[in-house]
């Protein structure tokens, strides 16, 4: 079907095609920034490879790296511990969800990164102001997808649980549980997409690391601030885009395994 | 004729009015029903599109109380569902999270009967209703006659004394249909003797399936359903040799006299 008039391409075609197209357009964009001397403005494949090997060799991408993740997981763990049995009290209580309701979406209106002015009043720049934001965003997506999960719960299978005489512990751990997951799932992912794109705004936006207080964790947003403001290094900066990408990635497939080995009746 | 008269459940003037919560609108599903099922009858329930068939069997299985009237099972007035009162229903409603042998253990597990008894008795049913060796698959792995043997086994694992079936076998293709009610019937005992026997109230739109499986036909009238007639199937048993016999082709074109004009006027209402 694909391909329009064209005939299917063989396999190595496939791969070999767009991988050819790629080195060329690298190598002419090296050539480019070469010959217009426009290095330390333009960043360049050649000094991207480069800084990645040293920052690599080095560590500092690795430290900075785990100081962010560290954040997203203590953020993600808070928002699926508060968004999760809110989200379900929630769906399954409708006076809960009447008088919850305005002051969720009101806070869910409001984007994580807005917060960020009064989290660093609050709790000053030392990672605490983008852990605040992180969990802030995280917590939606699971209150968000838990109560709907319950309130899309099929009616037959509560019926047919009933009939098999199940109580209210049954039906809770065994039933209601068991068939909100996916759902519960799904929103987990999205809570760790978001949290992954706020804790690099949240970082950029608090700034260089305040050094000399052996507490502070610098993540990669602030490594970023640094490369821009103090080393002026693009084919840095490029490198940690490029990590950052390529994490994020990561996370979101090693999270669809966790998903299909979790929740096996799920064709996904 | 020998029948046991016993009787195992009794409506009583029994109502029923569905009132939505959005619009108020009314809808009257059941009207004046009295009427007792016989322990260890087979009872089959035939009526239009939307004549409470199902209203009828949820309010017997205690999902729902009558609006007006009662039911009573065992002389006891229902309330609420209890694992006495097995059910199935046209869709499956298997756990889809479980596996077959989950789903065959669910009641003696939500009643908590020991992992080594439910296992033991899961697996039994499982090899009698023929899913020996899909133990282990999930219901979206099954075809749909195999969802119907699993969620059989799975109300059968708590040894119902009556067995509320809501057109088990509509979604199935005929081959299999005709298999699997040669085998309700076997499980149920078609070959013992009356008394022994559960005690099934089975819907169907099939009228011949209706007239081969059942020892009595209850037929409601259209909406709000009353009942119409209640039609005694005094051919003998086991009645899987009896199928496309001129006794049940007579009694199966008799039912459709009495019904023909009712499902028309249903259709004619429901397409207006
Ligand atoms: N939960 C409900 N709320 C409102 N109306 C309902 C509800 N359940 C059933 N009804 C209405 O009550 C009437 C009887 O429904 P019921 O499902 O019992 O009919 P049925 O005989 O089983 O129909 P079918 O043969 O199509 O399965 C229908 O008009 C239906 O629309
Ligand atoms: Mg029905």
């Amino acid at each position: 079907m694909t391909g329009g008039m064209t005939r299917p391409l063989s396999r190595r075609a496939r791969v070999l095609l767009p991988l050819s197209v790629l080195l060329v357009v690298l190598a002419s964009w090296e050539a480019a920034v070469q010959a217009t001397r426009t290095q330390g403005l333009v960043p360049h494949p050649g000094g991207v490879l480069w800084s990645g090997a040293q920052l690599t060799a080095n560590g500092v991408i690795f430290q900075a790296m785990s100081g962010s993740l560290a954040r997203v997981l203590i953020g993600f763990l808070f928002g699926a511990c508060v968004g999760i049995p809110l989200g379900l009290a929630v769906g399954a209580f409708g006076t809960l969800d009447r008088a919850l309701r305005p002051v969720l979406d009101a806070l869910r209106s409001i984007a994580p990164i807005a917060w960020i002015p009064m989290a660093i009043l609050w709790l000053g720049v030392r990672g605490n102001a983008a852990l605040f934001v992180v969990a802030y965003g995280a917590v939606f997506p699971f209150i968000v997808n838990s109560s709907q999960a319950v309130r899309q719960v099929d009616r037959r299978l509560l019926s047919a649980a009933r009939a098999l005489g199940a109580g209210r512990w049954v039906m809770l751990r065994s039933v209601l549980l068991p068939s909100a997951l996916p759902m519960i799932f799904t929103g987990a992912r999205i809570a760790l997409a978001f949290a992954w794109a706020s804790i690099i705004a949240a970082e950029l936006a608090v700034g260089i690391k305040v050094a000399g207080h052996g507490r502070s964790v610098a993540g990669i947003g602030q490594l970023m601030v640094e490369t821009l403001y103090v080393k002026r290094d693009v084919d840095a900066l490029v490198f940690y885009m490029l990590v950052v990408g390529l994490v994020s990635f990561a996370i979101d497939a090693g999270l669809r395994r966790v998903q299909e080995r979790l929740l096996p009746w799920k064709s996904h | 004729m020998e029948k046991p008269l016993d009787e195992l459940v009794r409506l009583q003037g029994v109502g029923m009015v569905y009132q939505s919560s959005r619009d108020g609108e009314r809808v009257e599903a059941l009207a004046g029903i009295d009427f007792s099922v016989r322990r260890g009858e087979f009872l089959t329930v035939v009526g239009p599109s939307g004549c409470g068939k199902s209203t009828l069997l949820s309010l017997i299985a205690g999902f729902a109380a009558p609006t007006s009237g009662s039911v009573l099972f065992e002389g006891r007035p229902v309330d609420g569902p209890d694992p006495a009162r097995g059910v199935m229903f046209q869709e499956y409603a298997l756990f889809p999270w479980r596996t077959v042998a989950g789903n065959v253990e669910f009641g003696p597990f939500a009643r908590g009967v020991d992992a080594a008894t439910r296992r033991a008795r899961a697996q039994t049913l499982i090899d009698l209703v023929g899913l020996k060796g899909f133990e282990r698959r999930y219901p979206h792995e099954l075809s749909g006659g195999m969802r119907q043997r699993c969620a059989l086994a799975r109300m059968l694992a708590n040894e119902p004394t009556l067995w509320l079936m809501d057109e088990p076998l509509a979604a199935v293709d005929l081959q299999t249909r005709i298999i699997l009610q040669d085998e309700l019937l076997r499980l149920w005992g078609d070959a013992r003797a009356g008394a022994q026997r559960p005690t099934v109230m089975f819907v169907t739109h099939g009228i011949d399936e209706a007239v081969l499986l059942a020892d009595r036909i209850l037929v409601l009238g259209r909406r709000p359903g009353r009942i119409k007639e209640v039609l005694e199937v005094d051919l003998p048993r086991p009645r899987a040799a009896l199928r496309g016999s001129a006794e049940v082709a007579r009694l199966t074109a008799h039912l459709w006299e009495l019904i023909r004009d009712e499902a028309a006027q249903a259709i004619a209402e429901e397409t207006q």
